[in-house]
């Protein structure tokens, strides 16, 4: 029997429900780590992809500044290959919360030289930490909140909530500050800043089920919806200006939902007829791969690719 | 929206894997993991490709190396070793679990102590092929009691002792009941009240959900249904007489009203209530509690642990750092100077006299280690006094230290409130976490 075969076959003890209190511990958490952002620090700002992690990072940030308004930018990294359903969505919000957005185009870096494509198709997704640095520096951001859940992936998974990062942006896995309790040391020096990651002890459960309960507007691309795509590698790869069939490959229509959005060329949906929150958790709990090795071309690499990319700048 | 403050019987168990290197934490955490299905096809599958080349030394032919479940960094992989704490998530029916897997090498203890703060729970791992039966006495590693010590100072509630490898010694009843004696002792000079000892093997996962024919000698629970039946009590230490502190996190207006001031920060030690008398530290101003907000909307009564919004009957002047205690002003006695307990965590040695920066609640203040009253001697489990206390206080040490503040504060022994009674002291020149504090 193959490892594969025998974890299948064991006996499933999976919880299949979150109660409100343990949601409730963890939104008290994240409210209590968010207000740390918001009072100690000069210039913070909220990264928001417009994936359900960063706007469930955003709903809680107007909960923990609530009846005040959000004292704090929310920034958006544009690699200018999204999809179309995501910037509709994007402006969508900031209209309807009166959101002071910042927005980073990869564009611009690529104007200015300093990214510099192999060729005009490839994916964009490397190279985002580029322009999130400069983002960062351009604005004299001291804080960064990021919608990061150490369930996502292994170095992750060694991050502390409030992530020191040199003047360079780099993270330094191997000389992490301890953290203890809810003390949280901010101190910086010059050009130095943080990543918090409010919402670290999230697991993809935990996150459906808040965005049901909460009843968190989504960018439409998250629910079942026909797609074009080309099944390669066992990935479904949605067709798009970017992302053409290859010479060969067949083009489906499938109900297809995006478990994260990302850049258009390296996103991939999965089968899906779920239309709303509570049949994506149906099908989460079910779920046999996790999310980014299903739905992340570019993860699935090597192992250390993300360790690599966090030590970088990467969130 | 409902409003049910979380209690502890609902949040999710935070334990801590404790003990030395290549005790078999990794293996026990993957272990848990894989029977309790938390780990995904795509996992398993980097896990299966990476056992073929990186293969610990007591690992079997034909099976998964679980350890390499948890060891996230590629230092870590490269080397075969944790270096830093990792957070893994799983669940069953009766239970959300948050574990911190901790790295077992000495120079990494800042890591275990980060882990072990954000506890409720310490599973030491006891590895008994390290041990000498040949002996009378079993004498545990400097590590595992290291680990139990610093895991006692953090005031985590319970403590699981996993007697681990037991399959390469056959189960043995008597060594394992040996074991249990020598920890008992260690726990005696701790001042741990209670400990659970349970046989298992990580490896091959006897004791950890169930015992098996191997272990069936052994009357206790398995490691998981000891942990889900484990009860916290998130209010421990705080008497009846308890009154609520929230150490003000930030200040804000109402968007409605400008003149409105709601006040922010996390409650403690005891709820606070709509119409509580209420004291400002360190103004001194009183007012009176006129409305509260949760995450949940609005409320009469927040409780410990939550995350509140506050507004007064009164404006009042009062700014992150400042304290927010029920009754008057008398009730919180200040003091400006505390015995404490310090795990000493930077590389760079304590320096007494210095200025360094001591961050409790949200304030941050200059404060100064006046002296050394005595250390932790890891041989005998004891506090020392005497000559050894005040040699040079390095990273990994447990001191007893006079500490004094720049201004007098609303301290509380640890053991009565963590809010009031934990603090940490950061080096002023590189602004390095250089020990975890925790007021006697
Ligand atoms: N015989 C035996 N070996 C074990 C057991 N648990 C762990 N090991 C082995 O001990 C070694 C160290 O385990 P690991 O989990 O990496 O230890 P860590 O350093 O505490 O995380 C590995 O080779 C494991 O295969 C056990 O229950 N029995």
């Amino acid at each position: 029997m193959t490892a594969r075969d025998a974890f299948l076959s064991a006996p499933t003890i999976t919880q299949t429900s979150v109660s409100n209190d343990h949601l409730n511990w963890l939104e008290d958490e994240a409210i209590s780590i968010l207000r740390e952002v918001f009072g100690g620090f000069e210039r913070p700002a909220i990264l928001c992809s417009c994936g359900k992690d960063s706007l469930v990072v955003l709903h809680l940030a107007m909960k923990a500044a609530a009846p005040g308004k959000l004292p704090l930018p929310i920034v958006h990294i544009d690699t200018g290959h999204n999809f179309p359903e995501v910037i509709t969505f994007r402006e969508h919000l900031v209209k309807k919360h009166g959101l002071n957005l910042i927005i980073g185009h990869l564009d611009d870096s690529i104007k200015k030289g300093t990214i510099r494509l192999a060729h005009e198709l490839e994916s964009r997704n490397p190279y985002q930490t580029i322009t999130l640095l400069e983002t960062i520096e351009g604005n004299r951001f001291d804080a960064m909140v990021g919608g990061a859940r150490r369930d996502e992936e292994k170095a992750r998974a060694k991050e502390r909530v409030f992530s020191h990062r040199d003047s360079f942006g780099q993270w330094q896995p191997r000389a992490q500050r301890p953290e203890l309790w809810n003390l949280y040391n901010t101190r910086i020096a010059q050009g130095e800043n943080f990543r918090v990651f409010p919402i670290s002890n999230w697991t993809e459960l935990d996150i459906w089920n808040y965005i049901a309960r909460e009843d968190i507007e989504l960018p439409s691309i998250y629910y079942t919806h026909q797609r074009e795509v080309i099944e390669r590698n066992g990935l479904l790869v949605p067709v798009t200006e970017i992302t053409p069939p290859r010479a060969g490959e067949t083009v489906i229509t499938r109900d297809v939902r995006f478990r994260t959005v990302g850049d258009i060329s390296c996103t991939c949906p999965v089968a899906s007829t779920a239309s709303s929150a509570d049949e994506v958790i149906l099908e989460t709990i079910t779920a046999t791969a996790s999310e980014r090795g299903a739905t992340r071309m570019d993860d699935r690499a090597n192992d250390a690719a993300m360790e690599r990319r966090k030590k970088e700048g990467y969130f | 929206m409902s409003n049910t403050p979380h209690s502890a019987a609902s949040r999710p168990l935070r334990f801590i894997t404790c003990g030395s290197v290549d005790d078999g934490k990794s293996t026990l955490i993957g272990r848990l993991l894989y029977d309790s299905k938390a780990l995904m096809i795509d996992q398993l599958e980097s896990l299966a490709n990476s056992s073929k080349t990186a293969r610990g030394p007591q690992s079997k032919e034909g099976q998964l190396d679980l350890s390499l479940v948890t060891d996230g960094l590629e230092a870590e992989r490269e080397q075969g070793i944790t270096i830093d704490v990792a957070y893994r998530y799983f669940a069953t029916p009766k239970r959300k679990f948050i574990i911190a897997d901790a790295p077992g090498h000495e120079q990494y203890t800042r890591n275990m102590v980060t882990g072990a703060s954000k506890s409720d729970v310490a599973v030491v791992l006891i590895d008994v092929m390290k041990l000498d039966f040949s002996q009378p006495a079993v004498t545990l590693l400097p590590q595992t009691k290291r680990h139990t010590a610093f895991a006692a100072l953090l005031g985590l509630q319970h403590t699981v002792v996993a007697v681990n490898k037991m399959d390469a010694i056959d189960f043995d009843a008597s060594r394992f009941e040996r074991v249990v004696t020598a920890f008992g002792e260690l726990a005696a000079s701790l001042k741990i009240k209670h400990f659970t000892a349970i046989p298992l093997s990580a490896l091959d996962g006897d004791g950890v959900v169930a015992h098996t024919a191997r272990s069936a000698w052994f009357q206790g629970p398995a490691l998981l249904p000891h942990l889900e039946s484990l009860v916290l009590d998130d209010a421990h230490g705080t008497s009846a007489t308890a009154k609520a502190h929230v150490a003000v996190q930030w200040v804000t207006r109402d968007v409605s009203d400008d003149h409105l001031r709601w006040v922010t920060g996390d409650v403690a030690e005891a709820a606070i209530k709509v119409g509580d008398a209420i004291s400002v530290f360190p103004s001194g101003a009183t007012a009176v509690v006129a409305a509260l907000r949760t995450g949940r909307g609005d409320t009469t009564t927040a409780e410990p642990g939550e995350a509140v919004a506050i507004r007064f009957d009164r404006q009042v002047d009062i700014a992150r750092g400042d304290w927010i205690m029920a009754g008057s002003v008398s009730d919180t006695p200040l003091t400006q100077r505390a015995s404490a307990t310090l795990a000493w965590l930077d590389n760079a040695p304590l320096t007494l006299g210095r200025r360094y920066i001591v961050r409790h609640g949200a304030r941050w203040l200059p404060a100064r280690v006046s002296a050394i009253s005595s250390r932790l001697d890891l041989a005998s489990a004891e506090w020392q006094t005497g000559d050894g206390a005040g040699a040079e206080v390095k990273a990994n040490d447990l001191v007893r230290a006079e500490i004094e503040f720049a201004q007098a504060l609303p301290l509380a022994a640890f053991a009565e409130s963590a809010a009031r009674g934990a603090f940490v002291l950061v080096d002023p020149g590189t602004n390095a976490t250089a020990a975890a504090g925790m007021i006697q």
